[in-house]
């Protein structure tokens, strides 16, 4: 547990020593991680570990109990998820899915619409042309392409609204971006895809929080692994210290953690 | 968006991107026309416009739609408001009583001013006034029930529903309340062929509203919370404060429904408005939203809203027992919906 304290001070994000309940239930214990510009940590655990819990911390969906955050070396305290969209960090929850009702370039833009100018624009009408175009240029340049089309994306394949999902989260984010089992229900085709986007985005100079189930995903992507059991990190190393049978074993206990 | 557009890796295009939705441009087949609900509401208020007819030729007459549109004034702002609550994925069943309330307090109002020897105009914008904020009265109350005390939709509105038509009974005693503007009951005779002054009204908060529905961010963000709260929260849209707003919307034109339906009969009755919530539902979901949110057009709602104004007028026309009326409107419901969800199966792909 030392070697991620040796380098803390390049970590764009991190947070410090959380603690999160539930009533009674212990969700986070002590937890310290951060990711550093153009690196993508997985994190990993078990179900019940705390990864969902540490993910709406991250997104400031819920506030710590205890414990610090940090963006750039800034302390930070995140009131609304708002809050943390602004300051550049997106994150794409697990099944949260698209509005299912609404085009893809609405969906990218949902939350940061652009107005038309003049009057109108200050009565909130949008400027949809300008935002499709916008739209779709973004996720063609995080590698993501899909059909340009007046119907909602629930008209798309569930792969095709996973793209567009992850595109909107990488063509927004600043800073960081979280992925919250974005390899989920895919084939492996899509997972493929989904992968390279994730280099992208590390390409790109992001931090990038990769949390999966599927193993060889995040040994096939990440520099770093990050796991999680019951509420507490046991395990924070490259991931060349890893393979897919200590990885296992880390996360099911089997292996006691170094 | 992304201050940077570098071509970093450039992965290929998912190749299960290149079959969809290629229809959005060109010529559209006939079969999507057809599909198209509001296509097929224009169809169905036609033929019924046309069957009315050949049953009674009295009724394709000025006097007739003017009397039509009269009536249609009312339900058709509630069920653009109810449009607004629907799409947000919730239900507002307070409409038919804020009707009733606002009109009654609007009379009351109007009552005393009158009585206190203000001219006719000045006394009705007043009570115009009185009676809309009455209705947001109602929708702020209907928010805190949903947003604070967290009762779902139904419930909350059942509740001020059940309060708005106690408290009517309650104020008036049971009777209407007179004594308002004398000239108020010339406002809802037809001016122009079968236009009047509130279905001129009711034509303009159409419009409007179905511009902020479809082209602006206020409509955006009611489909995007009424078809994935959770993605709307996580794409930091306020949803509470704009929960709050399309309810309050709805009881602000209930509330100037209630001005209309008080012009109408040139009183503030307790009995008006009564179970008109059902009317706004119904002309709603025959118009294509879906009750589970996300889903609805502006458009279907007003061609609904024609469609059950006009069953209701044709049956008295046609001299058949009006209480056919709710057995009509039944089936018109069934069918819209039964329609949109195979039209759904068909279109939707799987994952």
């Amino acid at each position: 547990m030392s070697e991620q304290h040796a380098a803390q001070e390049s970590y764009i994000y991190e947070v410090r020593h959380v603690d999160k309940s539930y009533g009674s239930v212990v969700a986070l214990h002590d937890v310290s991680l951060g990711v550093r510009a153009g690196e993508v940590i997985g994190l990993v655990g078990d179900n019940g570990a705390g990864k969902s819990t540490l993910v709406k911390v991250l997104s400031g969906a819920h506030q710590p109990d205890t414990g610090t955050i940090l963006l750039d070396g800034h302390e930070q305290r995140w009131r609304s998820t708002h809050q943390v969209l602004q300051a550049g960090i997106e994150t794409l929850y697990q099944d949260s899915g698209l509005a299912p009702n609404l085009t893809v370039s609405a969906n990218v833009f949902l939350g940061r619409e652009i107005p038309v100018k003049g009057i109108l624009g200050k009565l909130g009408f949008l400027a949809d042309k300008q935002m499709d175009v916008t739209a779709h240029q973004d996720l063609e340049s995080a590698g993501i392409g899909v059909p340009a089309s007046n119907r909602g994306v629930s008209q798309l394949s569930g792969g095709q609204r996973q793209a567009v999902a992850i595109g909107r989260a990488v063509s927004w984010a600043r800073k960081v971006i979280i992925l919250d089992e974005p390899t989920n229900h895919l084939g492996a085709r899509q997972a493929k895809e989904v992968l390279d986007v994730i280099r992208a985005a590390k390409a790109k100079g992001l931090g990038v929080i990769f949390i999966s189930h599927t193993l060889p995903h995040i040994l096939e992507v990440t520099d770093r692994i990050v796991v999680l059991r019951l509420g507490q990190i046991v395990r924070d190393a490259p991931t060349s210290e890893f393979d897919a049978e200590s990885l296992l074993g880390t996360i099911t206990g089997l292996i006691s953690s170094s | 968006m992304s201050q940077q557009t570098t071509p970093t890796t450039a992965p290929q295009p998912p190749a299960t991107t290149s079959r969809t939705a290629g229809a959005s441009s060109g010529p559209r087949p006939l079969a999507q026309v057809l599909g198209n609900q509001q296509v097929i509401l224009v169809v169905v208020l036609a033929v019924m416009v046309a069957v009315f007819s050949v049953i009674n030729p009295k009724f394709f007459s000025v006097g007739v739609f003017g009397n039509i549109l009269v009536d249609w004034a009312p339900i058709a702002l509630i069920a653009i408001g109810q449009t607004f609550v629907v799409i947000s994925g919730g239900i507002d069943l307070s409409v038919g009583s804020t009707i009733t309330i606002s009109g009654v307090v609007a009379a009351f109002a109007m009552q005393a001013i009158t009585g206190a020897g203000v001219s006719d105009p000045v006394s009705i914008l007043m009570g115009a006034v009185v009676a809309i904020l009455t209705g947001v009265v109602v929708g702020l109350v209907n928010a805190v029930l949903i947003n604070q005390a967290r009762l779902v939709p139904f419930i909350a509105t059942l509740a001020t529903l059940g309060a708005g038509a106690g408290l009517s009974l309650v104020l008036t005693k049971g009777g209407p309340v007179g004594g308002g503007p004398p000239s108020a009951i010339n406002l809802s005779v037809p001016v122009l062929g079968p236009l009047s002054w509130p279905v001129v009204v009711v034509a303009a908060v159409a419009l409007i509203g179905g511009a902020f529905l479809h082209r602006a961010r206020f409509g955006r963000y009611t489909y995007a919370i009424g078809g994935n709260q959770f993605s709307a929260v996580a794409s930091g849209i306020a949803v509470k404060r704009h929960i709050t707003k399309v309810y309050v919307l709805s009881g602000a034109l209930a509330g100037t429904a209630g001005m209309v339906t008080y012009l109408t009969l040139s009183s503030g009755s307790p009995s008006s408005g009564l179970g008109d919530e059902l009317n706004a539902i119904a002309a709603v979901v025959i118009g294509g939203a879906s009750l589970t949110g996300g889903v609805g057009r502006m458009g279907g709602t007003i061609l609904g809203s024609l469609i059950l104004t006009t069953v209701t007028s044709g049956l008295i026309v046609s001299n058949i027992d009006p209480n056919w009326n709710q057995v009509v409107v039944a089936i018109l419901i069934a069918a819209a919906v039964s329609l949109q969800t195979l039209r759904g199966s068909h279109q939707r792909r799987k994952p």
